[in-house]
């Protein structure tokens, strides 16, 4: 009897063990895939171009690295002119394969296992210049949806254009590829609800960039993410002409974005965030197939051209620092990025409470600029809770700050 | 609706006001002599105006283009340049120089003895002047959008009940055929029972980066200009861009409320009630003085099930305008007297007698003169005013906090969330207060 008994009581605990067992070894099957997914093994391959590759291929990878989703690999070609034959990547190894690149064919080894890599699954960026690139390879063009230049024209596809708010496929005889002079210009997003656009502004500012137009190709399978007018004062077709392509090509899927003209340093076309931003997207999206970037509060709208000369998004850190020397003449972007920040934490208390904390630092650091002091009091008079009034009233006595601790200590005292 | 004010109401309260320490101007309202009026002068209704900028001016040509114009007498501006050029259209009008000018409203409202004042102002001024003005029992035609915060709109509302008095809101599309007609189609189901409605204002602006501080040019009065709004310096930012200052409007949101919402809910019956529910998102200038959403997208759920999407036209499959979606099909308004459906047949309906006849009106600023000679409901009152703004700031409020509001439209209180709670109002600055009524 008491033998059974304690017999039951190990059964029991067993069974117990068990089931914390399982759930442990549940945890760690579902953990890894609860983490920011995988990181993407990309091919960047550069190496010719009528662009300046060599400034621009640099940038490519650190907008890429930078989003902690790829690793970018670097393959250059030989020179124009050069012996292709021995140009012959392993595409299998990579989720992502980013072409910075218009020159020399490649070999038909290489085109073949180019186009094996596509069909089973891979995932392509098509990046500017590389809309040139190699007018006679069907397939190639198949897979950019639309191309320009290298003697390309009505053999090759139709223009693809909008019109008054419609997408027109137009047959007419004529070349393909042209752009005006480098300006500022409005993109303008067609489809939002795909992964790659969803949640971005219906119209933005891209910085001085070469506006492509009049590309033609066979556009299978292809939508028109975003267009862009190009303007005739800038010897644009007055067409709304398309700016950021993605591609259906096998099990492959094909980024197309015609944006980014590099200069050293990146320049201003590389640095906007717009094209930082639907870049990073795109090529998840071609890797993966959705897209689990969050976009940024420096998404760039109607209002202007926003840029990161460092390619880089602010970090909440930074943006509490340097809001602290912020003066009426300066920059709001460390503001909006902590009011960006409080709304993206609506309903999470622990992140509120979190931001509260910081935003009182500031209220308290008497090094902090009166300018910064005022715009955190403002904030506060809405989402502060009673954590942040004594910070507040112990401001009441700076002359400058009056109006803005009357401002806020009102506002908090408005209750249901 | 509510109790008509008569015209016995305005003489009690003007002959009232006659007998105060003030000098009595030259013209005497019609409303002293009471309806008998026959000699012409006396006959006019008398009128001041309180802003005298674009929409100011805009508004005075209007009423001066009427056939039986009413007499303007004062105008009262903070810049001298545009109190100059009201003065000089008023002058010209009369054919004398006798228009009298002020730049502070308070010295305007003490003085002058009117029957009506048309005020376009900056959002953030309109609680103060609109209460203030409607104290002194005077009629108003006031531009929208009529608050800047619901707390304002509340008591604006409730000090036009107090004292009765004609109020015709700038809202003049109103006053177009096209509108009237779709939302007289709208609301006599012609697309069948409106599911919901979509309402599509203009997109944001450029901005202007970060100007510098600049001098305050010597024609304006920028402390005057500010009021409640909290000190700034000046930075070469005043009239008509204050609209993308958070301060002083909520944007191109706010402004456009008044028209293609109110349409909305003129077409659907929800003149007189508000939202349930709220949600949205906003995408604002990451960057600049100008801080304003430039592009939005609210869903507002009513109690009886229909739901209004506000959006910036660009992400709207029609654009500007009101469109309502019935489950038979839609009807679309826009300006440019637009008026379309899903099918055509819809808009050659005829609205029988016994079905809801909306207000006609064919001229908004007419209307409104001759409901102050007639005491009768202009087409766009008070209530109705507040009520399509309250969508707009519910829907600011929501994009702001990031939250899902949820509105009582009876208490006209938000349940349940301090935070948002505090954004129904902004604390004006010392030693400016909202007015009791």
């Amino acid at each position: 009897m008491r033998f059974h008994h304690t017999f039951k009581i190990i059964y029991i605990m067993i069974k117990r063990y068990y089931i914390i067992f399982l759930l442990i070894a549940v945890v760690i099957a579902i953990f890894p895939s609860c983490r920011k997914s995988e990181v993407y093994e990309t091919l960047l391959i550069t190496g010719q171009s009528e662009h300046n590759w060599k400034a621009s291929h640099p940038v490519l990878k650190q907008i890429l690295d930078g989003t902690g989703l790829f690793s970018t690999e670097i393959m250059i070609t030989p020179e124009k002119g050069g012996d292709m034959t021995n140009f012959n990547p392993d595409f299998s190894k990579y989720r992502l394969v980013v072409l910075n690149y218009s020159g020399d064919s490649w070999s038909e080894k290489t085109k073949q296992a180019f186009i094996d890599y596509v069909k089973n699954g891979g995932g392509v960026v098509v990046y500017h210049g590389s809309s040139i690139a190699f007018p006679d390879w069907k397939e190639y063009n198949e897979m950019t949806g639309l191309g320009g230049w290298g003697n390309r024209n009505e053999k090759d596809g139709p223009y693809v254009y909008y019109s008054k708010n419609t997408l027109v496929t137009d047959t007419s005889a004529g070349k393909a590829g042209s752009h005006g002079p480098r300006h500022d210009f409005e993109v303008r997003t067609r489809i939002a609800d795909h992964p790659i656009t969803k949640g971005l502004p219906a119209r933005w500012m891209h910085a001085s960039d070469e506006l492509y137009q009049q590309l033609r190709g066979p556009a299978k399978n292809m939508q028109v993410l975003a267009t862009a007018f190009a303007d005739t004062s800038f010897k644009g077709t007055g067409r709304d002409e398309p700016m950021l392509m993605v591609i259906d090509y096998g099990k492959g899927r094909i980024f197309h974005t015609t944006l980014g003209y590099g200069d050293e340093g990146g320049g201003p076309a590389m640095q906007c965030t717009g094209f930082i931003v639907t870049l990073q997207r795109g090529a998840e999206w071609a890797a993966s197939g959705s897209v689990t970037q969050e976009v940024p509060f420096d998404f760039p709208n109607v209002s202007g051209v926003v840029l990161r000369p460092d390619f880089k998004e602010i970090t909440l850190d930074e943006a509490i620092d340097n809001i602290c020397n912020y003066d009426i003449q300066k920059s709001t972007r460390y503001f909006t990025c902590l009011q960006d920040r409080i709304r993206k934490a609506s309903g999470d208390e622990k992140t509120i409470l979190m931001l509260e904390k910081k935003m009182v630092s500031i209220l308290k650091n008497d090094e902090a600029s009166a300018e910064s002091k005022k715009l955190i009091l403002r904030e506060l008079s809405w989402m502060g809770s009673d954590y942040c009034i004594p910070a507040i009233k112990g401001l009441a006595e700076v002359p400058e700050l009056k109006d803005d601790v009357t401002f806020a200590l009102t506002r908090l005292r408005t209750n249901n | 609706m509510s109790k008509k004010s008569t015209r016995r109401d305005f003489v009690r309260h003007s002959a009232a006001a006659a007998a105060g320490i003030f000098v009595l101007p030259e013209i005497i309202p019609s409303s002293v002599f009471g309806t008998g009026g026959k000699t012409a002068p006396s006959d006019r209704i008398v009128m001041g105006c309180i802003g005298t900028g674009s929409q100011g001016m805009s508004n005075l040509n209007h009423f001066l283009q009427l056939k039986e114009a009413p007499q303007f007498v004062a105008a009262c501006d903070i810049d001298s340049l545009h109190l100059a050029k009201a003065k000089t259209t008023i002058d010209t009008f009369n054919k004398d120089s006798g228009c009298r000018t002020y730049w502070d409203f308070r010295e305007f409202l003490e003085k002058e003895k009117l029957d009506a004042v048309s005020i376009a102002l900056p959002d953030h001024w309109h609680g103060i002047i609109y209460t203030e003005a409607v104290n002194k029992n005077l009629n108003v035609y006031g531009e929208k959008p009529i608050c800047r915060t619901i707390n304002d709109g509340q008591t604006i509302v409730a000090a036009v009940k107090k004292t009765n008095v004609i109020w015709q809101t700038g809202s003049w599309q109103r006053s177009l055929p096209n509108f009237r007609r779709g939302a007289e189609l709208a609301i006599n189901g012609r697309a069948g029972k409106i599911k919901n409605i979509e309402v599509g204002l203009p997109d944001g602006v450029r901005g202007i980066g970060t100007p510098p501080v600049a001098e305050v040019p010597p024609q304006l009065n920028w402390e005057m200009w500010l009021g409640p709004a909290p000190k700034v310096p000046y930075r070469g930012v005043s009239h008509w861009d204050w609209r993308w200052i958070l301060d002083y409007s909520g944007g191109q949101l706010t402004d456009w409320a008044g028209h293609h919402i109110d349409m909305a809910n003129w077409g659907a019956g929800l003149e007189y009630t508000g939202p349930v529910e709220i949600s949205g998102s906003g995408i604002y200038p990451s960057d600049g003085i100008y801080n304003v959403p430039v592009e939005y997208d609210i869903l507002c759920k009513y109690a009886n099930g229909i739901e209004m999407r506000v959006a910036n036209s660009s992400r709207l499959k029609l654009g500007m305008g009101t469109t309502w979606y019935g489950d038979k099909g839609w009807i679309h308004t826009d300006r440019g007297n637009k008026l379309s459906a899903s099918d055509p047949k819809i808009l050659d309906e005829v609205i029988s007698e016994n079905e809801i006849q909306l207000y006609k009106s064919d001229d908004h600023w007419q209307n409104f003169i001759d409901c102050v000679r007639s005491g009768d409901q202009p087409i766009a009152p008070i209530e109705v005013a507040y009520r399509a703004i309250s969508v707009g700031l519910l829907g600011e409020i929501a994009m702001t906090t990031g939250q899902t509001i949820h509105w009582d439209p009876d208490k006209e209180e938000i349940i349940g969330n301090p935070g948002a709670t505090r954004l129904l109002s902004r604390p004006y600055r010392q030693p400016w207060t909202l007015p009791t009524v």
